[in-house]
């Protein structure tokens, strides 16, 4: 993407769209909101009038708020091209990567058609697969084998082999996860030179943002080797470089962990005590640094990434609080599901 | 004929037990159309049938997929029909289970294969690559008491980060061979504590090992062969695997094929989807039939159904035609029309059938444009010939012909010759002022024609003031003919005349107020898309008007093309004469032919079919016994 215009217009694009992102105040706002105002609010009129049971209401709801992001990335692609086009669109496959693991899960554990068919998100035909003849296969080697006849090829072929060797759902999906943070990686490195630098910063911190609670997870509950656990890490995270991780992972406590994580990461993670304060704290690091970017990084392709992993976010925190109002569940669990508690304690 | 024809919108109320047989007798007559509607679904809130159309589904993909390794014979009618009970659907469905687990595995076998071919082009080329290294190999096989060594390959992507990862564990990688997004690679580490942790890492990382063999670098020749021998055994076994899946194939065609029919059976059932509802042991079916086939509905349920049942049919009211199913009358003659139009769109129930209008007046435009006896006789023999692959086109291809042949009299030419017989009308190149004035006199003709018939569909579907007042509408006709009558006068006579001048500014006003009153925008736009839009009618009918006058340019195409090769004949003697003559007149028949259809689908479609009716129509599409449209 090298055209003036081209960078003007997605600049002014995702500086017009960016006014849709929330603010804790509008989360808040949204918790004391109806149910039905708030469908009305997120493009799902009339979804709750269907008369679906609160499991199929909620799938209903997050396929909603996918293609609600779907949209607006497909407005976003419309200028760009080459590299940077690839690079938007493979973020947007974690999606179908959602199903994917989804599938071969259900494959795997004998789940009725139906059952597997419910838990799949309706993605646009761009990232797609053929869902209806991989639904219709009877096992996870048959499921693999018309996934070789897709775009994701080289995912089948390396979850082949793991599941051949290992036959559990575990490592395929660390494997399908490894493979896709390298293949945006990849793409990122593909961009032109004024949007690659800015990109891989900010894959990178979502690759930072993914791989600590990883690796913490895989050395501390699943007690993986070190060098497992390394292998299965994503290289080029922005602050957690290869060398630092080679360290980490032969660590065997979460405060020495910790301690030696780098500035800012220090002080961002400092009194996390959990893996999941460490998740968290590591998602709103990763949300200031996405935020930064959307306003003041000169690449348009950087601040139109920046914006799609904000809005899903948002997305992500609108739907946790719909699923809470669709079960009828205790406010403090609401705000506690959409990440709402520590910034009251913050403030 | 000319109108799509009249529906009803019927539902069945029935025993739920005879609800299979209903939708089979249904699917045999092939006139109904299932439709839910949602006024029922409080009274009869249940859709019967899920898990049969759960099975139904599962036996269909699999049947799909056996068909691809199996192929089957064509579906022949099947006689005596019955119902398909659960039971038995879901014993074929496991049957066919059991059929797509051996051809599955004969794909997975084949699979495999072509894996193992793979891995024997890779230790190939690693006997090559071994062959010109200097040293001892024999260092590299068997167990060792200290060092763990492996050699193999992994995907080239996942090297540099199994290198770095078993550096953790002080192990080390090198890489020897690169090919085709693999690396070949020998692992070398210190035997301990940590050879499982290894294992565990290289299996994620798609690590395949490659067997060092022993007597390598004494007797390359023997390894060789012996790859040679394991590339036989690997086509020995696909040849074998191959002539057993033939004879699985030949040994359970016979049963595939009767569990297709019974598949076929059970769609009816299957394809009733929530047209079909039920509240305990009385079910109600809703859908659309033709009231024509009303009655042979009736008795055909009265005599298929066991239990009682009731029958009402409803004339949908006009302001729900849009719901309503359009039904085009369809025979052998009019087929290949028929779908020419739907390729357009499907007009709206109510709406005029443009099928016939379309079939004579594409018959007539193609002729005129193509006239030459000799051409249309060809065309005839080759629709003849070629009928078993034109399908229901041949009467299509027929008719253009015939149409061909009968101008071709009336312009006195066969194959370009237009000295052999006398013409019954004209020869076009005799006087092309005269054509091209005739092309005009059939395009107002056809634009009358389709005026009048937007003027009816308006009617029809109660948009009154769009008959009286749109484009096309009653107002807009009249402008156009009376435009025409005053020029014609002002041709004949040197004045337009009071009356077509009168009548043409009263028309102009007439339509402007209405673009006016239509037009939805502030008062300065909105008289700017008015004015506009009034002008856009006047001269959209001058311009289309005009499009016809191809119809003769393209005769006098013709016989200029003819004349052009006779020219080129005359140039040669004997043999070459001839070749000309006959290779012109393919040419012209291959060529001129193709572009004249097109541009005579152009003016239909174009001036035609854009001017009169909407396309947007729902097609009447009725249950039939066949493995199509519900999967």
């Amino acid at each position: 993407m090298t055209s003036t215009s081209g960078q003007t217009y997605l600049k002014t694009r995702a500086a017009v769209m960016s006014g849709q992102l929330m603010d804790e105040q509008d989360f808040t706002a949204i918790l004391a909101t109806p149910l039905q105002q708030l469908e009305k609010q997120f493009g799902l009129s009339g979804i709750s009038d269907r008369g679906l049971s609160p499991a199929n209401l909620n799938r209903s709801i997050e396929r909603g708020l996918i293609n609600q992001l779907m949209n607006e990335l497909t407005i976003l692609l419309r200028p760009l091209n080459g590299p940077a086009r690839e690079t938007l669109i493979h973020w947007s496959r974690k999606f179908e990567l959602y199903n994917l693991k989804a599938l071969i899960r259900g494959k795997l554990n004998n789940l009725p058609y139906d059952l597997i068919r419910e838990s799949l998100h309706i993605l646009p035909s761009l990232i797609s697969l053929p869902h209806e003849e991989l639904l219709r296969t009877e096992n996870v080697p048959e499921l693999l084998r018309r996934l070789e006849n897709t775009p994701y090829e080289a995912i089948a072929r390396q979850a082949r082999q793991v599941y051949e060797e290992k036959n559990e759902s575990f490592s395929l999906d660390a494997t399908i996860d490894l493979r896709y943070y390298t293949g945006l990686l990849k793409h990122a490195q593909g961009c032109d030179p004024a949007d690659r630098s800015p990109l891989l910063k900010l894959i990178g911190s979502l690759i930072d943002r993914q791989n600590l609670p990883w690796l913490l997870r895989y050395r501390l509950n699943y007690q993986l080797s070190p060098t497992e656990t390394y292998y299965l890490m994503i290289p080029s995270g922005r602050h957690i470089h290869t060398d630092l991780l080679k360290q980490l992972v032969n660590m065997q406590q979460l405060t020495g962990i910790l301690e030696a994580l780098p500035a800012p990461l220090d002080s961002q993670l400092s009194g996390a005590a959990s893996i999941m304060e460490v998740e968290l704290a590591m998602t709103e690091a990763l949300n200031e640094q996405t935020r930064h970017c959307l306003h003041f990084c000169p690449s348009a392709v950087a601040r139109t990434l920046a914006y799609m992993m904000l809005r899903e976010m948002d997305l992500q925190r609108v739907f946790a609080i719909l699923q809470g109002q669709v079960l009828a569940l205790d406010e403090t669990v609401i705000r506690q599901a959409a990440d709402l508690d520590r910034e009251d304690a913050n403030v | 004929m000319f109108k799509p024809l009249a529906m009803k919108q019927v539902v069945i109320q029935l025993l739920a037990d005879d609800l299979p047989r209903a939708s089979l007798t249904l699917a045999e007559l092939g006139v109904f159309s299932p439709s839910n509607r949602e006024e029922f679904n409080e009274y009869f809130p249940d859709i019967p049938g899920e898990h049969y159309r759960e099975i139904y589904h599962q036996a269909c993909s699999r049947l799909q997929k056996i068909e691809s390794h199996i192929p089957l014979g064509p579906v022949t009618t099947i006689s005596p029909t019955r119902v398909i009970s659960e039971q038995e659907l879901s014993s074929t469905n496991q049957w066919l289970g059991e059929i797509w687990e051996r051809c599955s595995s004969y794909e997975e076998h084949f699979r495999r294969l072509t894996d193992e071919e793979h891995m024997l082009n890779q230790l190939e080329q690693a006997l090559d690559n071994f062959a010109s290294l200097n040293i001892d190999l024999s260092l590299l096989q068997g167990e060792r008491l200290f060092l763990d060594l492996h050699v193999g390959m992994l995907p080239s992507a996942n090297v540099p980060k199994l290198r770095e990862a078993i550096a953790l564990a002080d192990y080390l990688l090198f890489s020897y061979l690169e090919n085709s997004n693999n690396t070949h690679v020998i692992i070398i580490g210190i035997k301990g504590a940590r050879v499982k942790e290894l294992r565990s890492v290289m299996d994620t990382a798609g690590f395949h090992a490659l067997e060092i063999p022993p007597e390598l670098h004494d007797k390359p020749e023997r390894i060789r062969s012996d790859l040679q021998r394991r590339r036989e055994t690997v086509a020995r076994e696909r040849t074998e695997h191959q002539q057993s899946m033939q004879a699985c194939a030949d040994e359970v065609r016979a049963q595939l094929e009767q569990a297709r029919n019974q598949l076929i059976l059970a769609e009816p059932y299957v394809a009733m989807g929530d047209a079909a509802r039920n509240l305990g042991q009385l079910s109600i079916i809703s859908g659309w039939i033709p009231e024509r086939e009303l009655q042979r509905v009736e008795s055909a349920l009265y005599k298929a159904l066991s239990g009682p049942f009731q029958i009402t049919a409803d004339t949908p009211p006009r302001s729900r035609h849009r719901e309503v199913p359009t039904c085009l009358p369809v025979n052998w003659l009019t087929s290949a029309f028929s779908s020419l139009v739907k390729q357009y769109g499907v007009p709206r129930y109510g709406e005029i059938n443009p099928t016939l209008i379309f079939a004579l007046s594409f018959i007539a435009m193609f002729g005129m444009m193509f006239g030459d006896v000799g051409h249309g006789a060809v065309i005839i023999l080759a629709a003849w010939l070629g009928r078993k692959k034109l399908k229901s086109f041949t009467p299509f291809a027929i008719c253009a012909g015939l149409s061909a042949s009968l101008f071709g009299l009336l312009y006195g030419s066969l194959f370009g010759y237009e000295h052999l017989f006398h013409a019954v009308w004209i020869p076009p190149l005799s006087d092309p002022l005269y054509m091209l004035s005739m092309a005009l006199f059939w395009g107002i003709g056809f634009m009358v024609i389709i005026s009048l018939l937007y003027i009816h569909n308006r009617l029809v579907s109660g948009e009154i003031s769009h008959a009286l007042f749109d484009t096309n509408g009653v107002v807009s006709i009249t402008l156009y003919l009376s435009v025409l009558a005053g020029t014609y006068q002002l041709y004949q006579s040197g004045s337009f005349g009071w009356l077509p001048a009168a009548l043409s500014i009263l028309t102009l006003l007439t339509l402007l107020a209405f673009k006016l009153i239509e037009t939805q925008a502030p008062p300065g736009e909105r008289m700017l898309v008015a004015t506009i839009e009034t002008f856009e009618t006047l001269t959209g009918y001058i311009s289309n008007t005009l499009s016809f006058l191809r119809v003769a340019a393209f005769s006098l195409n013709h016989v200029a093309l003819a004349i052009a090769v006779f020219t080129l004949a005359d140039m040669m003697d004997g043999t070459g004469h001839w070749l000309m003559v006959v290779g012109g007149n393919l040419f012209i028949l291959i060529l001129e032919g193709a572009i004249v259809t097109i541009q005579a689908l152009r003016l239909e479609y174009y001036e035609g079919f854009s001017r009169f009716f909407s396309g947007d129509g729902t097609e009447f599409k009725p249950l039939k016994l066949s493995l199509q449209g519900v999967k």
